[in-house]
């Protein structure tokens, strides 16, 4: 036997080639894991960190607010709320047409809400739905796992428990706004975070809002939660106690059931507000769910505008109630005393134009006091004949008028009290004499808001001590914040005698007269009329041509404790109207304060 | 008949690394699968002894008589997958398993050793030193046809690995340079013909996947992603056994077949990874070191045919899971899990050692 080879060197030689070729290709190929296990390394070990690691904010509650009486005015309740987590998103459009299937949202809105919150952290979770029904936890429950990306939480939500009532002082939340968060970096806001978009959870946000929690856990590839790693517990907003007393403030809004208008009724010692009304109101409830937009617009367009927060916001002519500062700028300008007097006729001609007194058969000759007892439109267009209107302004400004009062609520409007100067900037023209006499019975361009009003009561309450309004109670060393007028408490006193009178010797004021309580007050009416809600009251079938009711007053003369101010939107006159609910409003302050 | 001598020359070493890499594939196999691994590692364990035994047996018949049934093998095979598009049921929305009560096959794997034989059967008389056209012609013909079949069915990944087989013919039987022209112009036309009206939309995916790997990292390049995020992560060291979380909290998909390496990778790092290639690299060089002892043409042609198979598939899944490849779903032999292709793996190497262990030939008179 002999061994005979064929000659197979040829393909031997390819063979060999291939063999290096391999080798060198398999030596680039163990090049490119090297780059990636050990030169990449750090990079790739935190790309699997963020991908096992899941960190979900535990939502803070707010801090309750209570009334003075340590009742709970803003409540925290469990809500379920979802959330799509983007991370676990596969496919962006699918996705987000199959989750608005499951929870019966339109599918546009969901897109655009998620587009909305595209620029935010990469994998933050965007909430799509809130308060949900236990019928659609139970649905999502269900479904878990077709939906891995749906994430549901529990959140505390607010809650008011009396829903209208204090509404204005309370405020309410909404969704923080993407604008909101891009101006303001430091707050940290999360997208779709609750925030306090009015009043005192507005003013107060940053005192209410706790800090959130943080959860860390491992997911799966599928989002499922494997167990937590961390847990940083929430740690809950501060508590607010407001000077508001519920008792007070819901009868206050009783009083103006079906009425627009505002009462205040503050303490003129400290400055705190035990009712807040601005009617009509709404139910702050109804803001908390962050989708609902038509519900928003029905009450934002609402021509009664319910939103608006009329104690510091509404502007309005104060009528006779401006006669005070007149009268006061008359005596501390030494212009007259007490006990100068002069006639009423029911009318008088001056500037060769006719000035009527509200009351035709006319009230005779009177002295000061008397004067504001009958609010004698005569006896102070004498007075505004004689002064000069940039000196009824200085004094205006003194008793706080034109300025915002500085009260704890965001928003506050000046108001307007006319002078040369204001007129020339503001119409280019120069101040006539004639419209002097206007502005001595409140009447012209002067502008007050409520909240004004009760802060000038207070402060004459208080014989020329201002004191700044709050509606959050003082509390251990805290102490009201006043402010000196610098004029004569003889003065205070002579004008208080006359509004002693209007409400305790049959004046104007005699409506809110309630025996054995020395109310001080004055009555106010004016004629302002938007002709849009003249149409609205005429639909109602009501008298148009009605007047702005004012009454503002504080009990008891002495030592007073209470101020209380009513503004009835068309309520027709001062004493009609405003002084009676005022009354009402002592005589429940009388009998739960006075003993 | 039987000569004894020739059982002294089996090639136990390569064997034995065969045993190894496929060990090693169980041992992450087990650390992959999140839920009931035991019966995985179980079923693939039987599978390594059947394929054991199955090369035993190969071993007993001589490569030459194997090569007798070359034809008629690779006739049935295209008869089988052929019947498979028109009869056959989709599994997993592919046409690709004979399924024989509880017993489950895939023709694809056992067509590419009835390719091999059929090719070494063709080529062992060829002794020209440059393909003729005719030889071209033919040998592409002999790989397109169950090529086409496979990829019908649709088994892109499993078609692509008869490629390589292709291509060892090309460089043994020296392939002239027009035909490379040839070869490139036709390609270009598939490519564009296949593009357009052949490939899936899936398909196209991965391939764009390759070129842009983040435009779309919750789908194709997703499973690129955590790939590289899992090997990565390992670092040098790695993170331990069963403690990569890419694979423990099944980020990483087909974990315990595409990209078992990632795992390997993910758990024992680059060392682990080092070993295995060195370990793979000994494996291939002793395969394609069984050219030079062959006794003939046709030997050299299972040798180097079967080599480049193998080979070629490993380095396809290893470029492949880190992204120099696109994901084409071709496992890594032995190391991935998958027991028709244990099967067939075992069943192509034995090829490779029965003709070593023929080396000596006999003259007859």
């Amino acid at each position: 036997m002999a061994k005979i080879y064929e000659d197979l060197s040829q393909l031997i030689k390819r063979s060999r080639l291939t063999l290096i070729i391999f080798s060198l290709l398999l030596f680039l190929i163990l090049a490119f894991y090297w780059k990636i296990q050990i030169l990449d390394h750090q990079k790739y070990w935190k790309m699997a960190e963020a991908n096992h690691l899941r960190s979900l904010p535990l939502p803070a509650p707010r801090g309750l607010i209570y009334d003075c009486q340590r009742i709970i005015l803003a409540d925290n309740q469990p809500s379920f709320k979802v959330s799509l987590l983007r991370e676990s998103i596969k496919n962006d459009s699918q996705t987000i047409e199959r989750v608005s299937q499951l929870l019966n949202l339109r599918t546009e809105e969901l897109k655009a809400r998620m587009d909305r919150y595209r620029w935010l952290q990469t994998y933050g979770p965007v909430i799509i739905k809130d308060n949900l029904k236990l019928e659609e936890v139970a649905l999502i429950e269900a479904r878990r796992e077709e939906f891995p990306e749906l994430q549901l939480q529990v959140e505390p939500r607010r809650y008011y428990p009396f829903e209208t009532t204090a509404a204005h002082v309370l405020g309410y939340l909404q969704e923080v706004s993407a604008e909101e968060i891009k101006n303001n970096p430091y707050k940290k806001w999360r997208g779709g975070e609750m925030i306090g978009k009015a009043a005192v959870e507005k003013q107060y946000d940053d005192y209410l809002t706790g800090q959130d929690g943080q959860l860390i856990e491992t997911v799966d590839s599928l989002g499922r939660s494997l167990g937590e790693v961390n847990r940083i517990e929430p740690i809950k907003g501060q508590d607010l106690v407001l000077s508001i007393d519920l008792d007070l403030q819901k009868k206050a809004e009783e009083l103006l059931e079906g009425k627009e208008g505002a009462i205040i009724v503050l303490e003129p010692g400290s400055g705190e507000c035990l009712a807040w009304v601005s009617s009509p109101s709404y139910d702050p409830n109804r803001f908390i769910t962050r989708f609902s937009p038509e519900e928003w617009l029905s009450i934002i367009n609402d021509s009664a505008r319910p939103l608006e927060n009329r104690v510091i916001r509404g502007q309005y002519s104060p009528g006779s109630i401006f006669k005070v500062v007149t009268a006061l700028t008359s005596l501390e300008t030494g212009l007259i005393t007490d006990r100068t007097a002069f006639f009423c006729s029911g009318s008088i001609n001056l500037y060769g134009k006719e000035f009527a007194c509200w009351f035709k058969p006319g009230h005779g000759l009177l002295n000061l006091p008397e004067a504001l007892k009958n609010s004698c439109n005569v006896y102070f267009y004498q007075l505004g004949r004689r002064l000069n209107v940039d000196t009824i302004a200085r004094y205006a400004r003194t008793l706080g008028l034109g300025q915002i009062t500085g009260v704890d609520m965001p928003g506050e409007k000046e108001g307007l009290i006319p002078s040369s100067d204001w007129k020339k900037k503001n119409q280019g023209e120069a101040w006539y004499p004639g419209e002097t006499i206007s502005v001595a019975i409140g009447q012209g361009p002067v502008l007050v808001t409520p909240l004004q009003v009760a802060a000038l009561t207070a402060c004459l309450a208080n014989r020329g001590i201002k004191v700044k309004p709050r509606v959050t109670r003082l509390e251990g060393k805290m102490e009201a914040v006043k402010d000196k007028t610098g004029l004569n408490p003889e003065t205070f006193e002579k004008i208080i005698e006359g509004m002693w009178r209007s409400v305790n010797a049959s004046g104007t004021g005699h409506g809110a007269y309630q025996p054995g309580f020395d109310i001080c007050g004055k009555t106010g009416s004016t004629q302002v009329i938007s002709r849009e809600k003249a149409e609205r009251m005429i639909k109602r079938g009501e008298e148009p041509a009605k007047t702005h009711s004012w009454f503002t007053g504080f009990a008891p003369r002495y030592q007073p404790q209470v101020v209380v101010t009513v503004l009835v939107e068309f309520g027709g006159m001062g004493g009609q109207t405003a002084a009676p609910i005022a009354g009402q409003m002592f005589k429940l302050y009388r009998e739960k304060y006075v003993r | 008949m039987l000569d004894r001598r020739i059982f002294k020359e089996i090639d136990w070493t390569t064997i034995l690394l065969m045993v190894v890499i496929s060990i090693i594939g169980i041992i992450f196999v087990h650390s992959a699968i999140y839920f009931q691994a035991s019966k995985y590692v179980w079923k693939q364990s039987a599978w390594l002894v059947v394929s054991l035994l199955a090369l035993l047996i190969l071993l007993v018949i001589d490569y030459k008589v194997l090569l007798s049934f070359a034809f008629p093998l690779y006739i049935l095979m295209n008869i089988i997958l052929a019947g498979l598009l028109i009869f056959g049921k989709p599994v997993a929305n592919t046409r690709s398993w004979l399924v024989f009560g509880p017993f489950q096959f895939q023709p694809s794997e056992l067509t590419k050793l009835a390719v091999i034989l059929f090719l070494a059967r063709l080529f062992s008389d060829y002794k020209e030193d440059r393909m003729s056209f005719k030889a071209f012609f033919l040998s592409s013909a002999i790989v397109g046809l169950p090529f086409i079949l496979i990829a019908l069915q649709p088994d892109l990944g499993t078609a692509l690995t008869l490629i390589p087989v292709l291509l060892g013919t090309y460089i043994l039987a020296g392939l002239p340079k027009k035909y490379l022209v040839v070869i490139l112009i036709i390609s270009c036309l598939v490519g564009f013909i296949g593009w357009n009206y052949g490939l899936k939309d899936y398909q196209k995916k991965r391939i764009e996947t390759l070129l842009v790997p983040d435009q779309d990292p919750r789908g194709a390049g997703y499973q690129l992603k955590q790939s590289r995020i899992a090997l990565g992560s390992g670092g040098l060291t790695g993170k331990g056994y069963h403690k990569g979380t890419q694979s423990q909290l099944r980020f990483l998909p087909a974990r315990h077949n595409d990209f078992i390496l990632a795992v390997i990778g993910e758990d024992l790092g680059f060392l682990g990874i080092l070993a295995v290639f060195l370990i793979y690299f000994i494996f291939l060089f002793r395969l394609f070191s069984a050219v030079q002892v062959s006794p003939d043409r046709a030997g050299v042609y299972i040798a180097f045919l079967s080599a480049m198979l193998i080979g070629c598939q490993f380095m396809i899944n290893i470029m492949m899971i880190v992204g120099l490849f696109p994901i084409t779903g071709i496992p890594i032999p032995f190391l991935s899990y998958g027991g028709s292709s244990l099967l067939t793996n075992f069943l192509i190497a034995g090829l490779v050692i029965n003709v070593k262990m023929r080396r000596f030939a006999y003259v007859r008179f």
